[in-house]
């Protein structure tokens, strides 16, 4: 029970701490923190956006294989499903199914180029980011995409939708990495490369399959983006590589919620953490350079504790073995 | 046995000119890139006078911060900070000047400021047990923030400026090549003839050896950053005299250039003995030369992007043909 106890508190800490202080922060500025509907879609949006990129970037660096493309590929599959569906005057969960299938191609392609180069991941993705991007801007005339006037495409994203874009997200992570062969696979790959290859693991499969995976999780990023703002605007130069970043602080959080639980439960614990400090922001008129500055301050802090938990604990445990003693 | 010997000396010898061959590809690509930069040059009739003056202009910042960056990818840790750095020290220089008029005082702010901010980089990773590359995107946002909020204090609208006659004695490809060559010629000595070159290399190529033998791992980390902060001061110097209007979008690809620049220039992104600083000039003025090779066919921006993307893998797997695995590189 107590084992139960500890396990339940250390998956649910993080996330109701965070919207403690946000809560009181709210308060003290004089503002309601979940005021209307608008609130929770902002809050909800969020969550489930975080946490799809955080699966799509933590899938493939558990296995040492940095991507820098993920911003690209969702700008490419936005702008692809996009573009069919407008001229096609397709509906909006077609667009949603394009997106889905277009970040999967182009995940799957940049696995291939992955494998097929046997360069190192990193070196891999800033190539296909500088392709993606290219390819996007020559695809749109550099102009982007806009379909602000279409309301079937942009009445979308609305809280039931994002809830159940988080819950078929979080399922089909937990099938395929937790509870399929492929999952085994890879994470025998993760711990342990040359031994998984050597019993016969087939490792150039899994890593295609898991760079498309990622995609297809960064084409429905691109998609609740798009469906969101109404148009897609172009990035040259790596400027879509800002997308990934916003997956860090979530990915150790994640981390550490899953020693008490499990890891992809922690990756979305972590976005709907992350939600909560974006709507605060966001209720308090917060200016944009400060919320960088704190957020990644927020980052390094829990890092910080990460990094010397072990420091940490030792000081507490040993003062306290002292004072028993004495 | 002799027999044996007679059949292993000619591979050995054919194993080192592989490798010597190898290592000069960054080199011959460059050649390369320059040849069919000339031949459309001049196929397009272009003034190559200024054509040259825009590859320097567009690729000494890189460059001279590349250079710099090597101390630190060859320990293989990786800086995504290095643009906003660049950025915010040329702000504060360039308030620096504002302030007291001195251009020797801007630019010895420059200098330390980068010095500073690479500084604290390296001691939050070093005695906090930071994963360097958390420390640097982590550095990089507050940077990018705080030269916004730089900006603000300063209360000129959406950047900061310095009268362009402070800056044009110094904004000539003498000066530029002058600050290129003597941080280089600083940066090859430090790195070939001195202790921290070698321990560095060593680190890169096996940290626990290292650990070993006793080199520090943080000591030498620490002083890899203080030697990038000059190379990103000497970028930041070099960026306000060449635009005296500094803007949060002011070097903003940097970052990203450099890592392009040195893998480019055929050094393993993993660091190590393989590192070498040559491999950041050659790198920033290869792309720079692609780049003039795009403006001049017109391509346009996205096809450009795309046409360098495959140049920049094919140049990649070519110089790492020594040294790759059977395995999947991670």
């Amino acid at each position: 029970m107590n084992n139960y106890l500890k396990r339940i508190l250390g998956t649910i800490a993080i996330p109701l701490i965070a919207f403690a202080v946000c809560q009181i922060l709210c308060i003290a500025g004089g503002v309601t923190y979940f005021a209307n509907a608008f609130s929770w879609k902002v809050f909800v949006r969020a969550s489930a956006s975080v946490m799809l990129t955080t699966f799509a970037l933590h899938i493939n660096l558990n296995s040492g294989r940095f991507d820098f493309s993920l911003g690209a590929i969702s700008l490419l599959s936005s702008v692809i499903s996009a573009q069919i569906s407008i001229a096609a005057g397709l509906p909006v969960w077609m667009m949603l199914l394009i997106s889905i299938l277009a970040g999967f191609v182009l995940g799957v392609l940049s696995g291939i180029v992955y494998v097929v180069l046997r360069l190192p991941a990193i070196i891999v993705s800033l190539g296909v980011t500088l392709f993606y991007e290219g390819l996007a801007y020559v695809v749109t005339g550099g102009y982007g995409v806009s379909f602000v006037t279409n309301t079937e495409y942009t009445s979308v994203g609305t809280i039931p939708f994002y809830c159940a874009v988080i819950v078929v997200g979080l399922i089909f992570m937990i099938v395929v990495f937790d509870l399929s062969r492929f999952g085994y696979n890879h994470r025998a790959l993760m711990y342990g490369q040359k031994i998984s290859v050597n019993t016969g693991i087939r490792e150039i499969p899994n890593a295609i399959i898991t760079y498309g995976i990622a995609g297809m999780f960064m084409g429905v990023v691109g998609f609740i983006s798009a469906t969101n703002n109404g148009t897609i605007q172009m990035s040259l130069n790596f400027g879509s590589i800002g997308v990934m970043f916003t997956a860090f602080f979530p990915m150790f959080v994640g981390g550490f919620i899953g020693r008490f639980s499990n890891d992809k439960l922690g990756y979305l614990l972590g976005a709907v953490t992350s939600a909560f400090v974006s709507l605060m922001y966001s209720r308090l008129n917060v200016d944009s350079s400060i919320q960088q500055i704190v957020t990644a301050l927020i980052l390094v802090g829990f890092v910080i504790f990460l990094s010397n938990e072990y420091k940490i604990t030792t000081f507490f445990t040993g003062h306290r073995a002292e004072r028993k003693t004495a | 046995m002799e027999q044996e010997k007679a059949i292993k000396a000619p591979s050995r010898k054919k194993v080192l000119m592989k490798r010597r061959i190898l290592n000069l590809v960054p080199i011959i690509g460059l050649l390369v890139l320059i040849a069919v930069y000339l031949g459309v040059g001049y196929w397009e009739d272009i003034r190559f006078d200024k054509g040259f003056q825009a590859i320097l202009n567009s690729s000494v910042v890189c460059a001279v911060v590349a250079t710099g960056a090597i101390f630190i990818y060859t320990l293989g840790s990786f800086d995504i900070s290095l643009g906003a750095a660049t950025l915010v020290s040329a702000m504060i220089g360039a308030m620096a000047y504002n302030a007291t008029g001195s251009i020797v005082v801007m630019m010895l702010v420059c200098v330390l400021v980068a010095i500073g901010i690479e500084l604290i980089s390296s001691l939050l990773a070093a005695f906090l047990d930071l994963p360097v590359f958390i420390t640097t995107v982590a550095m990089m946002s507050i940077l990018n923030a705080f030269a916004l909020v730089l900006i603000q204090i300063n209360g000129t609208g959406d950047s900061i400026s310095i009268p362009s006659e402070a800056v044009d004695p110094f904004d000539n490809m003498a000066f530029k090549l002058i600050v290129l060559i003597l941080y280089l010629a600083f940066a090859a000595f430090m790195f070939n003839y001195t202790k921290i070159g070698r321990f560095q290399k060593f680190l890169g190529g096996n940290p626990l050896c290292a650990k070993l033998t006793g080199i520090s791992m943080k000591k030498m980390a620490i002083v890899a950053f203080v030697l990038c902060g000059v190379g990103i001061g000497l970028g930041a110097i070099l960026t306000v005299t060449y635009a005296p209007t500094v803007s949060r979008n002011t070097a903003s690809g940097v970052g990203m250039n450099v890592i392009l620049a040195i893998v480019f220039g055929g050094m393993p992104v993993s660091g190590g003995a393989k590192s070498k600083i040559s491999a950041a000039v050659i790198g920033a003025i290869s792309i720079s030369v692609l780049d003039q090779i795009m403006s001049i066919l017109q391509l346009g921006s996205g096809i450009g992007q795309m046409v360098k993307a495959v140049i920049f893998l094919a140049v990649v797997v070519l110089t790492s043909l020594g040294y790759r695995q059977k395995m999947l590189a991670r």
